[in-house]
């Protein structure tokens, strides 16, 4: 057993490694849960239709997406028309007493809107007749009976455009929820919807518009700064490097301090140094020279090798001699990453969004097993340079005590 | 890097001096308002600690959380003395400010102007907290796996631990790992068929299919059907805080927007009234998600309009700082002087001295011991190079002492000189330069084509496939080597130690 100090450290690593493994496990399950649901029947929501007010900004006149009712969909609305009339005057005879006051101006809207909608601009608002109190069953029925013809989030976006331009408030349904349930034997509608996955139907979907624009101005905004950010102007770097130059010696040192990434930078050059001579000396020393000529390439080799040695190695105790030994300051944000020795580190992020194409499931696959692989074996790395540093503190420790003892 | 002429005149525009500054002023997160600016050029009191917490913001490593903001802030003020000591900020003034805010904003507005100066602080900044649209994957190993704070002391173990409890806990670390395997190869299938089923529905050509954030979007608007709900802003709560930080997620597998909604309010300014704690959640659903991520895309366009405005106007900026201006204008007071440049107000330091240490309380893996193994490795070749030459010089000494001497001798010798000085030259340029092309970092959107075309900057996935395998051989090396140390230093040790019964370490 090794001596309990050192051991303790070796634990809190493992410790560290397992947390940070069932984090990323975590991670892991909340995206699959998500994925999976996406992958099953998308089950119609209440909140399918339950829309908030829209903003101002979002009521925009921008085309429907090829959204132009077939002659079968416009004989489903009158239907429907008739159906939502009929549930309306039943609901009138029920709501009569202690009803809200949101209640009636809905009525009066949607008896004077659902006419309206066999007479009004058909192609525009199919949905019109579902955009009002008793709005959630019918509009699924609509959806119901078109979804054959039509993808169902297609639809759903005549309704929002609808629900705009009669300026209905979200929280208008639900006075007429309790109401709602009342209407569902009138309504002619099948109860149980259709599911709709996305494996059939996803090529049908279409993303919202303000959506759509959004995320178009976003990205060439970042376009944009892609590009400028590689034509720097020539006067601003100039003065930078002046202003630079100016504190530098406003505060008296001449040589800039070295910063912790350039320490790191240095050392990781130096360990990159190490192993380069470790293996050119072996290969040296394993060399069996033919004639004098190659001998005397060979101790040649070997000597320049010894003096590239010695400078490394009074470079590496400058650089330990700047890091001062000090007790970290107890940041109560927690440790920076670990940067891992195996990226490249210190490059430019370049921070325009960027495309990562793959062709194939098991081409993902491979690549997202081959990071985890690389991930792991970094791990394993440093949990196997801890385990060697405590075993040569404790050949330290002991040679000390044989020294003394 | 191409450098393009600006127009010299704009930069004496004297009205753009406001400008620059507004601008800068709105492309920091919750950046201070351009008076500050104005008041901390002259050293007023009151601009002191918006400053310390802008600088706080800008150094430190993780983006913004509540956790951040409820940080005192003297805490805050000597993070931030450290962070900048470390990346070797040259004033000593800084360091020796108060922490409680009372003074200093000059000094604070000369550190801010020495990052924005050194590095693309803003851009930075706006990388971390890009909103991602898309699933994304990281293409470096920077945080893969990344441990989460300094590894707690274990309280229980007091005594020697048993070597048993470490081989125990080296097992779960390996089962962990093969569960992390079998998770992740599902969720790469998973996400794989979404991408083909939503083929042709995204309205950008060049993408051409759904991400899981869009497509959850689509199926649920309302957020109404979080499956997780709390749970999963409560699970995040132990995680690194990071807000959108995309590239925590060692992009293994997508982080979907929704997951991470709960950390949006901190980003958003203004309008989010709910208290921001674990409660988070349910203020989220008040709002719509599909508003939420139209608001943070806004905010972000906004941001992204004030850096390309900054960009503009960085000229005037820093003539500001440095220069003195040739004509008064209205933001400045037209006393003419060289105080009136901000530099020029601060007092000259005195040289520094000479022992002056660089203490880096942050520095990453930079840690003594990473160095120690280095110098060690060094000094066993340098020994076993000491020998080997030794050896061989008299060796062929005594060699070339019966070879006799000639002209084409001596000529041969040089020639050999050469050929192995030039070598050696060339070893020593290998680790020296850095590394040729930059290699691709951070974050990068997944994208299926069937036919793999891709444009100038895009990735493909087999080309990363290969570097990651000549990265895993490299590794596996380095790993046989550091088992191999391992295994002759446990040799040294039972020899050393009587009676030490040692089990093979775990770490295989």
């Amino acid at each position: 057993m090794l001596p309990a100090d050192c051991s303790r450290r070796l634990v809190a690593e493992l410790q560290g490694a397992l947390d940070a493994c069932a984090h990323r496990q975590l991670q892991l399950e909340q995206s699959l849960r998500v994925c999976r649901r996406l992958l099953q029947a998308w089950e119609p929501t209440g909140t399918w239709a339950c829309e908030p007010p829209p903003e101002p900004e979002t009521n925009e006149e921008d085309p429907l997406p090829a959204c132009t009712p077939s002659p079968q969909d416009l004989k489903e609305l009158e239907f429907l028309t008739q159906a939502l009339e009929k549930a309306v005057r039943v609901r009138r005879g029920i709501t009569k007493a202690g009803e809200r006051n949101k209640a009636p101006s809905l009525k009066s809207r949607s008896i004077v809107t659902s006419p309206g909608t066999t007479a009004s601009t058909r192609p525009q608002s199919p949905g019109q007749a579902g955009g009002h109190a008793s709005d959630r069953r019918p509009t699924k029925g609509l959806r119901q009976t078109t979804v054959p013809a039509k993808g169902r989030p297609e639809r759903r976006l005549p309704s929002v455009r609808d629900r705009t331009r009669a300026g209905i408030g979200a929280r208008a349904p639900r006075p007429g929820a309790g109401l709602r349930n009342q209407h569902m034997a009138p309504s002619a509608a099948p109860q149980a919807p259709e599911a709709f996955t996305l494996k059939e139907k996803g090529h049908l979907l279409r993303l919202p518009a303000a959506f759509r624009k959004a995320a178009s101005q976003n990205s060439s905004l970042w376009a944009q700064l892609s590009s400028m950010q590689t034509s720097d102007s020539m006067d601003a770097a100039a003065a930078k490097t002046q202003f630079l130059r100016n504190i530098q010696t406003a505060s008296g040192g001449s040589q800039p301090r070295l910063s912790a990434a350039e320490v790191e930078a240095e050392a990781r050059r130096l360990r990159k140094a190490c192993s380069l001579l470790r293996l050119r000396v072996r290969e040296e020393l394993s060399a069996a020279p033919m004639d004098w000529m190659q001998e005397y390439r060979c101790l040649l080799t070997l000597e320049g090798l010894q003096t590239m040695v010695g400078q490394c190695l009074q470079r590496l105790q400058e650089l330990r001699a700047a890091v001062v030994e000090r007790p970290p300051l107890p940041c109560p944000v927690g440790r920076p990453p670990r940067a891992s020795p195996s990226c490249g580190g210190g490059a430019e992020p370049t921070w325009s969004p960027q495309l990562l194409v793959y062709s194939s499931t098991q081409e993902l696959q491979t690549l997202a097993a081959l990071k985890l692989r690389v991930a792991v074996l970094d791990q394993q790395i440093h949990l196997q340079k801890v385990l060697l540093e405590e075993e040569m503190g404790v050949q330290q420790r002991s040679a000390a005590l044989r020294r003394t003892g | 890097m191409r450098r393009r002429r600006v127009d010299p005149a704009a930069g004496a525009r004297a009205g753009s001096l406001p400008e620059a500054i507004a601008a800068l002023s709105r492309s920091l997160p919750s950046g201070p308002s351009p008076e500050i600016f104005r008041r901390a050029k002259f050293d007023r009191p009151e601009a002191t600690s918006a400053l310390w917490q802008l600088l706080f913001r800008v150094l430190s490593p993780l983006p913004a959380g509540n956790a951040l903001a409820s940080i005192a802030l003297e805490v805050q003020a000597r993070l931030v003395k450290s962070a900048l000591c470390s990346q070797g900020y040259p004033r000593l003034a800084l360091a020796q400010l108060p922490e409680d805010g009372s003074k200093g904003s000059r000094e604070l507005l000369l550190a801010l102007s020495w990052l924005l100066a050194r590095g693309p602080v803003l851009e930075q900044m706006l990388a971390q907290t890009r909103v991602p649209l898309g699933d994304e994957m990281t293409v470096c190993q920077c945080e893969a796996l990344a441990s989460l704070g300094p590894p707690a002391p274990h309280m229980e173990a007091e005594g020697p631990v048993d070597v048993r409890h470490m081989q125990w806990l080296m097992g779960k670390l390996r089962f962990r790992w093969r569960q992390l395997v079998s998770s992740q190869q599902e969720q790469c299938a998973l996400l794989s068929k979404i991408h083909l089923y939503t083929r042709g529905c995204h309205s950008d050509q060049n993408l051409g299919h759904l991400s899981v954030t869009e497509a959850e979007m689509l199926r649920d608007p309302e957020g109404g059907q979080k499956v997780s709900g709390a749970g999963a802003a409560q699970n995040l709560d132990l995680a690194y805080p990071k807000g959108l930080h995309f590239s925590c997620t060692p992009g293994m597998g997508p982080r979907t927007f929704w997951n991470d909604l709960w950390l949006v309010p901190r980003l958003l300014p203004g309008d989010w009234a709910a208290p921001l704690d674990p409660g988070g959640a349910s203020a989220c659903s008040l709002l719509s998600p599909l508003r939420v991520l139209l608001r943070t895309l806004e905010h972000e366009s906004r941001r992204l309009e004030a850096v390309l405005a900054w960009w503009r106007a960085e000229p005037v900026f820093w003539q500001w700082m440095v220069r003195k201006p040739t004509h008064p204008s209205p933001g400045i007071p037209s006393r003419s002087g060289p105080q009136d440049t901000v530099l020029g107000t601060c007092a000259p330091e005195a040289p520094a001295a000479a022992s002056q240490p660089t203490f880096l309380p942050w520095v990453p893996e930079c840690g003594d011991g990473e160095l120690e193994l280095v110098v060690r490795e060094l000094q066993t070749l340098e020994e076993e190079l000491r020998e080997a030459v030794e050896r061989r010089r008299v060796a062929w000494e005594a060699k070339a002492r019966g070879c006799g001497r000639g002209p084409e001798w001596s000529a041969a010798r040089r020639a050999s000189r050469e050929t192995v000085e030039k070598e050696l030259g060339a070893l020593q340029r290998c680790w020296e330069q850095d590394s040729g092309p930059a290699p691709a970092h951070g974050p990068h959107r997944l994208v299926r084509r069937e036919d793999g075309a891709t444009g100038d900057r895009d990735l493909r996935a087999a080309e990363l496939i290969r570097t990651l395998r000549s990265q895993e051989a490299c590794l596996e090396a380095v790993l046989r080597q550091l088992q191999g140390q391992c295994r002759q230093e446990l040799a040294g040790l039972t020899g050393a130690l009587p009676g030490l019964i040692w089990i093979p370490p775990p770490g295989r």
